[in-house]
């Protein structure tokens, strides 16, 4: 039997790594990568509570599914929002993009 | 899927907990790994790639975890469209072997120290709390009931997700055209 904590540590792990891409990739494709990743340790999460505590309806693994599908949709516009700087800026390097800055 | 070969591996000799434990550790390394390599390498493509092993390995601990639905749906959604998604979007904008251009900003070393404490906060949290554990073995999720409580109990969400889903496909729409000018 793995112990619970172990899941935890693990997704806490993947969601440090996540965090540090996200603060220092100068790329927006590489900032959604690490967002993903950080989704995918609170999914981690989710389902290791629900199976550590038991729920009869499995509101964990509903909830990691509705996430996984709100990931996919928050994936998609952000990558349309980068095709379009792309097409109006010519760069996807975000300190590069100040149009929205003072 | 993986229960039976671990219950196969079993009969054969081999004790299960080590078995369950060993395949884990393997499992949590190798996404550790890979979500390294996703934010350490230079090309935007081969983090791509390291991303999607990344996903894979998850849906591993999924099937360690019982969920061998969401295990599924990991890999169709993730490594199937979402990944697709990305290459496509590497392709259509970055020049991908580029060497000159610098893929971190200046603060890296800011960024390493917080992460690093937030780690350290995380990891003494998951230490000291007293997680509460039912004692009896609780039996895992059927696809079946989870199914039914989807289609009863959570359908109110599940209806919400499909009008996000559409909202976001007209979104995609209006903000990715072409412009004429």
């Amino acid at each position: 039997m793995i112990p619970q904590s172990h899941f935890l540590i693990l997704s806490a792990i993947i969601f440090c790594i996540g965090l540090f891409g996200a603060l220092t990739r100068r790329n927006a494709i590489g900032i959604l990568m690490s967002i993903e990743l950080m989704i995918n340790a609170a999914n981690i999460n989710l389902v290791t509570f629900n199976k550590f505590l038991g729920s009869p309806d499995g509101l964990g693994q509903v909830f990691a599914l509705f996430e996984i599908a709100l990931a996919a949709a928050a994936c998609v516009v952000g990558l349309t929002l980068v095709i379009s700087i792309y097409r109006n800026a010519k760069t996807i390097f975000i300190d590069k993009i100040n149009l929205m800055k003072w | 899927m993986l229960n039976s070969l671990i219950q196969q591996l079993n009969n054969s000799g081999l004790p299960l907990n080590s078995f369950a434990q060993l395949s884990f550790y393997f499992i949590a390394g190798l996404t550790c790994l890979f979500a390294f390599l996703v934010v350490a390498s230079r090309n935007v493509f081969h983090s791509a790639v390291f991303l999607a092993l990344t996903l894979l390995s998850v849906s591993g601990i999924y099937l360690l975890l019982d969920a061998q639905f969401l295990a599924v749906v990991q890999i169709i959604i993730y490594v199937g469209a979402i990944m697709i998604l990305f290459v496509f979007c590497i392709m259509l904008t970055s020049r991908i072997s580029d060497k000159a251009i610098r893929q971190v900003n200046q603060q890296v070393l800011f960024s390493l120290t917080l992460a690093l404490i937030f780690l350290a906060i995380f990891y003494i949290l998951i230490i000291k709390s007293p997680w509460l554990s039912s004692g009896a073995e609780i039996e895992p999720l059927s696809l079946k009931e989870l199914g039914r409580s989807l289609f009863s109990k959570y359908v109110l969400p599940f209806e919400v997700i499909s009008l996000v889903l559409l909202a976001v496909m007209v979104g995609a729409i209006a903000i990715g055209k072409a412009r004429k000018e």
